[in-house]
């Protein structure tokens, strides 16, 4: 679980960080880069978990599988939550909660990396 | 996930910068249960006493993420008591670690003052108890 793949979704992330609070410094609506980025980063989430799931299942590795699992499942809930959050305040704060999602994304990934490694909790 | 009912007036805990404090609380409540779930179910005997610090973390953690949602009048108290006592927490916590590095076995979300997860449970209850108090009056 190391990679291209996750140092991309890991990227694409810390820009839509920046982005976010870029947007929130300069009183900006949330604009189409966002809205892009975060629906190719979902995409890149669902892959990653599915990905994620085969790679386990055709690994006799010893490791936390649940936790695995449970990384990646949160993995992909995290900005379908936080939009569903973000909506329900029309003011800078929602671009805010859409920013700490963006921001707890990598640490997921890296988790994930961790406990295939077996490093796990 | 549908929000067929609007409220008739949006809770001011959870309104604004509320929004975004109830987002990170409930990172941590989500976090810090799927752990506590995971250690206790799993290897509960290794450390009983960091598992049971972890598990009543994450009850807190939930308790104050649904009271700043909902931010009516009870929920306010009762989110005041979760933070108060996460404050405690994590300053005892942090303190008793550093005292006795050994005293827990292995580490929870309060060791070292949440040095483990960027100080975080040390700010949040801090910014939590401030937004309590900024709202008060709205």
């Amino acid at each position: 679980m190391t990679g291209w793949y996750a140092t991309t979704i890991i990227g694409i992330s810390l820009g839509l960080v920046i982005w976010s609070a870029a947007l929130l410094v300069t009183r900006r609506a949330p604009d189409l880069v966002l809205a892009l980025g975060g629906v190719v980063l979902e995409l890149l989430l669902i892959g990653f978990l599915i990905g994620g799931i085969a790679q386990m299942a055709g690994s006799d590795q010893d490791f936390a599988r649940a936790e695995f699992t449970g990384y990646l499942l949160t993995g992909t809930a995290i900005l379908p939550a936080a939009f569903i959050w973000a909506r329900g305040d029309k003011s800078r704060a929602g671009l805010g909660v859409i920013a700490v999602a963006f921001l707890v994304l990598p640490v997921i990934v890296l988790r994930v990396q961790q406990v295939w490694a077996g490093s796990g909790v | 996930m549908s929000e067929q009912s609007q409220p008739p007036r949006i809770p001011s805990t959870g309104r604004g910068f509320g929004r975004v404090l109830v987002a990170v609380y409930a990172v941590f409540a989500l976090a810090a249960t799927a752990r506590s779930v995971f250690q206790i179910t799993t290897k509960f005997s290794e450390a009983p006493l960091a598992y049971l610090l972890s598990a009543l973390a994450a009850i807190i953690y939930v308790v104050a993420t649904v009271a700043l949602a909902r931010g009516d009048r009870t929920s306010r108290r009762v989110a005041a008591g979760a933070i108060l006592i996460e404050l405690v927490g994590v300053l005892v916590v942090g303190t008793a670690s550093l005292v006795w590095p050994d005293a827990f076995g292995v580490a929870t979300v309060w060791t070292g003052f949440g040095s483990g997860y960027g100080f975080v449970p040390l700010v949040l209850p801090v910014v939590g108890l401030w937004w309590l108090r900024h709202t008060r009056s709205h």
